[in-house]
């Protein structure tokens, strides 16, 4: 009986722990639950860029960072799906309008000209733009979203300052045909390198000899807003920079270099984007919908209690128990492995509830026929635990197999319900066989339990009574 | 209680076969209506759904239900006459269109002039769903593929499992389930306008993982019994295989049906046909498992002459595991 004293103790202590992080770590919810919209962005390949790869996803994706961070929202996320996809979440968005505007269509990049007379105007604008870029980074973490839409509307206002302070040129990112990052010559310092077709390289050469010396910066605006102002050294103040080459240097770290090359070549793609899906809901229907989802669950559950402790009697009774330990363990796992929840993912856990008393449905069938057999009540139970194995495992695999599918193709919402389900089901595998084994062999310990018409009723007499062998 | 499948066989082939037809003829009516067996949602056609509900908290708002007619003449002066209306809601304050896609533009103009002639809505109660047509392709070419992904999965798993006809029947029963679960849709689809949508994918699909499970029970079952009774009849070993497993597969199915009576009850509406193409198929599962499954096997193994499980191979990897020999401690 130690063995299970210990599992027993094992278990309880696993409870108490998935009862911690249940409390302390939050649960995740989906757009479709908290209220939000989800775009998502297909990118086209045109023309000249027959073909999206990884390298131009990577760009287009800092691009529509770039945006996403433009619309002030609290907690935003963008990240790549399959391979021509962007995926935008805006949680707390109730009218996406204003973010598809933005979010679609291709990427403007060009170089201008600073105007004369405004350096000192200039240095006072970028310190103000900095503060205000660092207070934005410091609010996201508090996640006030007033307070972010009220700094980004200064935010713009301070970018469109700056913009009015330089002159545009002819020079676009059609002109630009790479940029990447490279070490540059000092020790641990990077910049980035930037290459123009013959036509931009005309234009540069003469864009840097008009600034050369001058103190007056090239300004490099993605999207209207100021990436880069780099300025130009007094020795090209005779040609300019000529060639179609350029390196923009600084005291670059390696990854700020790599964010900028990429920014440029986002910048510099003639790929249009589209938001080609939007899925919007409201916050009130969301809250709707977790209200509804607790509902379900819990009728479900109680539904499922009911009937097993009907129809199974003591051992169902332990297979309740089970079952609420189960649904504790795998609502914990969901907060432990940051699983997001969504509606459909909601869904999979409700269903696996049902599922997961499976397992011990087979077991019990079987502890019963081995007791209509005549067996004693003990071995009836060990034998229903070696025997049922089989089949549920078998269950379980195929189940797992479509929820293997699932995740592996579907989209979105789709794998939420996938994981759950199969997160579900694995748990369930431990909860309905160790846990369940466990705590009736504890029951079985105590001879007041040891009762055969309480695992199956209409026993005949001939089957032994009581009295068992010594337990091991 | 004790059935008798073997018996009644032709009696459930009938049914099953009748089942079958009737899907098979609403599909091509379907099919004949709209181009389609199934009416696709939105979600694979690509399309634009709008649901707004009026703001009650503003005065005299929600003073009377909103006008289907109203909604109608609007969306037809603004040129999307094409497009299916609905009012929902108890108070009739709710109101969901839909669309072919519209751009964000076209959307809110139209987001614009209803509200201003139909009331405020509340931009907290709004769902949006724009799927453009290439999305919609994608969602339904993944979901197809998921689906044969898994068939073949599961027919391989069986395949190791079991013995080659027990696979293939299982299949069979599978296929069955689907088809009927799929028919019901197409019943609703040409009845009721039921549409389906990337969750009836995934219900498919839970069905195609969920219901084998009975069937592979029974089937478990039968192979145990052969290998300790071999002098049995075949059609003796089944009917009392199913019988033994008769319990397990009406509780297994019952909880089940319980939890998604409830998120059918009380999940909301987006789950609401989810949870009953579950509940069709998983019910459609029990039955074929008891008896299609069973019988169709029966029928085979006395076709091929293999009545009697003399020749049962002890090459399966499981049958060491399942075999009934008395447990240890004995």
């Amino acid at each position: 009986m130690g063995r299970q004293r210990l599992l027993l103790g094992l278990i309880l202590g696993l409870v108490a722990i998935s009862l911690l992080v249940l409390l302390r770590l939050p649960t995740r919810l989906g757009l479709d639950l908290q209220g939000g919209s989800q775009l998502t962005i297909l990118v086209k390949p045109t023309e000249t860029v027959k073909q999206i790869t990884e390298r131009e996803l990577e760009a287009v994706q800092r691009v529509i960072e770039g945006r996403v961070n433009g619309l002030g929202v609290s907690e935003p996320l963008v990240q790549t799906v399959g391979n021509n996809q962007i995926l935008v979440q805006l949680p707390g968005v109730n009218d996406p309008q204003q973010a598809e505007r933005v979010l679609g269509g291709t990427a403007q990049l060009d170089f201008r000209k600073q105007k004369v007379g405004t350096e000192t105007q200039l240095q006072i604008e970028n310190q103000l733009r900095q503060e205000l870029l660092v207070k934005q980074a410091e609010l996201r973490k508090t996640g006030d979203a007033k307070a972010i839409a009220e700094n980004q509307a200064a935010l713009k206002r301070s970018n469109e300052a700056i913009a009015a302070l330089y002159e545009r040129t002819d020079l676009t990112g059609k002109n630009l045909k790479d940029a990447f990052a490279e070490p540059a010559n000092a020790a641990n310092a990077w910049s980035v390198g930037l290459k123009f077709d013959t036509q931009g390289g005309e234009s540069f050469a003469q864009l840097t000899k008009d600034l050369a010396g001058t103190g007056r910066t090239l300004g490099i605006f993605l999207d209207n807003e100021l990436i880069s102002s780099p300025v130009v050294g007094v020795e090209f103040a005779q040609t300019g920079i000529t060639g179609g080459n350029a390196v923009i240097t600084g005291r670059f770290t390696a990854e700020e270099a790599n964010d900028l090359a990429i920014q440029l070549r986002g910048g510099a793609l003639p790929v249009p984007v589209e938001v080609a899906e939007n899925r919007t809901v409201g916050a009130t229907l969301g809250l709707d919908s977790i209200q509804r989802s607790i509902y379900a669950a819990l009728f479900g559950l109680a539904l499922v209690l009911i009937y097993m402790l009907l129809y199974y009697r003591l051992p169902g009774l332990i297979a309740d128990i089970a079952l609420v330990f189960y649904a504790i363990f795998t609502l914990a796992a969901f907060n432990l492995l940051g699983v997001t929840l969504t509606l459909p993912g909601i869904a999979g856990f409700i269903l696996s509830i049902g599922m997961a008393v499976d397992a011990n449905v087979l077991i019990f069938e079987r502890t019963r026929e081995e007791l209509r057999a005549g067996k004693t009540l003990y071995r009836s139970v060990e034998a229903g635990f070696y025997r049922a194995f089989s089949s549920i495992l078998d269950s379980n695999v195929t189940t797992l197999i479509a929820c293997g599918a699932l995740f592996w193709l579907g989209a979105g919402l789709v794998r939420g319900f996938a994981l759950t389900l199969a997160l579900g089901v694995t748990i369930s595998m431990f909860t309905a066989i160790t846990c369940s084994r466990t705590l009736l062999l504890v029951a079985l310990s105590f001879p007041e339990l040891r009762k055969p018409e309480w695992f199956c009723p209409n026993l005949s007499s001939k089957t032994p009574s009581q009295a068992e062998e010594a337990t091991p | 209680m004790k059935l008798e499948v073997i018996k009644q066989r032709q009696l459930w082939w009938f049914v099953s076969s009748a089942l079958i037809l009737v899907s098979i003829i609403f599909m091509g009516i379907s099919w004949q209506q709209i181009g389609t067996p199934l009416r696709p949602s939105l979600d694979f056609v690509g399309g634009t759904r709008l649901q707004l509900e009026l703001d009650c908290s503003k005065p005299n708002n929600c003073d009377q239900p909103i006008d289907i007619a109203k909604v109608r003449d609007i969306m037809a002066a603004e040129g999307h006459g094409n497009s299916s209306i609905q009012i929902l809601g108890q108070e009739q304050q709710a109101l969901s269109i839909r669309t072919s896609p519209l751009s964000p533009d076209e959307r809110g103009r139209l987001q614009a002039v209803l509200s201003e002639k139909i009331g405020a809505f509340d931009p907290a109660k709004t769902q949006i769903d724009t799927v453009g047509p290439i999305i919609g392709k994608q969602l339904f070419t993944s979901g197809l593929l998921a689906l044969v992904v898994s068939f073949v999965g599961i027919t391989v798993y069986l395949s190791l499992r079991f013995q080659l006809d027990y696979a293939v029947f299982a299949i069979v029963a599978l296929f069955h389930d689907v088809l009927v679960t799929v028919g019901i849709f197409a019943i609703l689809g040409v009845l009721f306008g039921t549409e389906v949508d990337s969750l009836f994918i995934v219900a498919l699909l839970t069905i195609v993982g969920f219901s084998v499970n009975d069937t592979v029970v029974i089937y478990d079952r039968i192979r145990e019994t052969i290998a300790l009774k071999p002098d049995r009849h075949i059609d003796e070993v089944v009917d009392s295989a199913v019988n033994q497993t008769l319990s397990r597969s009406i509780n297994t199915t019952l909880t089940v049906l319980l939890t998604l009576c409830s998120i059918y009850f009380f999940g909301g509406e987006t789950l609401k046909n989810f949870a009953l193409a579950l509940i069709i198929g998983f019910t459609m599962g029990a039955y074929s498992s008891i008896f299609i499954a069973s019988t169709l096997l029966a029928l085979w193994r006395e076709r091929t002459g293999q009545v009697y499980g003399t020749a049962l191979p002890a090459t399966s990897s499981a049958e060491g595991q399942m075999s009934a020999s008395p447990s240890k401690e004995a």
